[in-house]
């Protein structure tokens, strides 16, 4: 009963999934957008659940007078903050708004521009040239980066100025002007498509012999241990 | 308010960029008060665009429906309302997520948990099959149909030379990728070297990728000290 039920529905909910997607008839369309509406009404739940746990994980923190436990009063003050203003009249109450733009959005963006510098120091470890994969990771990188900004093709142009021939304006020289961010664009459209295509048709017969898997209760694992 | 907001976001940005010299209160103020306001943010937005109007309102709907049924004023509408009904069974199954919250009833939050995979494993497999398998395996022969003299396209559309070499590279490295992640038959001999330059274009994805990684976040840190020269000090005026 604890295992099964929960087996049952999932095979149930997989199936219909799977027939209302093949089926064009407008039942069948209308029980898909049902389903969908019914995931998108039971994910938040899963996302109170996660609420739930981080207050009660800041909570004993407090309790318990843990190191840096003032901290967690700060999660709680913006979470309350947010909720407080947020949820009566949305996210559209000027508070709401004044906090995402001055508040969320900057920390966010500086959070994130905060890897370029540990990007950069990993990078200072990692591309050292020690097997040919290594290599060829390096180089990629310094064309994708070098062929991303102006200056690239700045240095480019300035470099294929010392070929013979250059002067003259119908120069097959001058055809190839710009190179590195035809070379960057190159490179991402065509061995790093190569990579990326080979990367996803693996991953995407993955994942779908895993979904049968679970559909047909093969794969079980989801449901945890126990009876 | 707008040039305190401006101060705000400011000292926020340089509290996060204190963690450059060392952990530090200023950064774990600005990590804590990040984690808090998201969290808000992210329940507002999931009450506001997911719980009321998909199930709160097609509740209320429903119930007013029922009364008017009850008090005998049928109208078409009221009996399509009526079908707001159903949503009581996902908030239901929703509600079974608290169930971890009782030692002896735990086992119950496998129900939605079940049914969120079933139904993302049901809309997986054909969304996948065609996104991305038969997409792929499409963009990837695609090409070949605008190639040489017997085709039916234009000239001008026709491929040129380094187009071609472009495609048929594309084709080889398609290959040689999905031989590295077969690992059905031993890596020997010809299945070893189509391996070994999977890994060559691996290399070369990564590198791009991580190239692009960088940029990106340089590109970040560009825009965030931008603000700090151009907004923040800008605003020294407006208050000095």
């Amino acid at each position: 009963m604890k295992r099964q039920v929960p087996l049952a529905l999932c095979f149930l909910f997989g199936i219909a999934m799977i027939f209302t997607q093949f089926s064009p008839h407008s039942y069948s369309q209308d029980v898909y957008k049902e389903v969908i509406n019914w995931g998108l009404i039971i994910s938040p739940f899963a996302l109170v659940l996660a609420v739930v746990t981080l207050i009660q994980t800041h909570a004993t923190r407090i309790r318990l007078r843990t190191e840096h436990w003032q901290y967690s009063l700060i999660v709680f003050a913006g979470m309350i903050v947010m909720v407080l203003f947020g949820v009566p009249d949305g996210p559209q109450n000027p508070i709401v708004v004044w906090l995402y733009d001055n508040v969320q959005v900057p920390m966010d963006a500086t959070m994130f521009s905060l890897l370029a510098f540990f990007i950069a120091s990993a990078a200072f470890r990692a591309f050292r040239a020690r097997a040919f994969e290594a290599t060829l990771l390096l180089i990629t990188a310094m064309f994708v980066m070098i062929g991303n900004v102006p200056i690239g093709d700045l240095v480019w142009n300035k470099l294929i100025f010392w070929i013979p021939g250059a002067d003259n304006p119908e120069s097959w020289v001058n055809s190839t002007a710009d190179g590195a961010s035809w070379f960057r664009q190159w490179i991402l459209d065509i061995p790093n498509t190569a990579a990326r295509r080979g990367i996803i048709l693996g991953v995407s017969l993955g994942v779908i012999s895993q979904s049968i898997r679970i559909i047909l209760g093969i794969e079980r694992s989801y449901l945890g241990g126990g009876d | 308010m707008e040039v305190f907001g401006i101060w705000v976001a400011a000292f926020l940005t340089l509290c996060i960029y204190s963690f450059l010299y060392r952990d530090n209160p200023f950064y774990r103020f600005a990590e804590h008060l990040f984690v808090g306001i998201s969290v808000g943010y992210l329940i507002v937005i999931g009450i506001h665009e997911g719980v009321i109007p998909l199930a709160w309102e097609p509740l209320s709907k429903a119930m007013n429906a029922l009364w008017t049924e009850i008090i005998g004023e049928t109208t078409p509408e009221t009996r399509k309302a009526l079908r707001g009904l159903f949503r009581i069974l996902p908030i239901a199954i929703g509600l079974l997520f608290f169930a971890r919250l009782s030692p002896s009833h735990t086992w119950l939050i496998r129900i939605p948990i079940a049914i969120l995979i079933g139904f993302g494993a049901g809309v997986a497999i054909p969304n996948v099959l065609q996104a991305n398998i038969f997409a792929q395996t499409r963009g990837t022969i695609e090409p070949f149909a605008a190639i040489g003299p017997f085709v039916d396209v234009p000239p001008e559309a026709r491929l040129s030379t380094f187009d071609i070499f472009g495609a048929i590279l594309m084709v080889i490295g398609v290959i040689c990728t999905l031989t590295y992640f077969f690992f059905s038959v031993e890596h020997r001999g010809p299945i070893n070297w189509l391996s070994k330059v999977g890994i060559a274009f691996l290399m070369i994805g990564f590198g791009a990728a991580f190239g692009n990684t960088v940029m990106g976040r340089l590109a970040l840190m560009i825009h965030r000290v931008g603000f700090l020269i151009n907004d923040w000090i800008g605003s020294f005026g407006a208050l000095f």
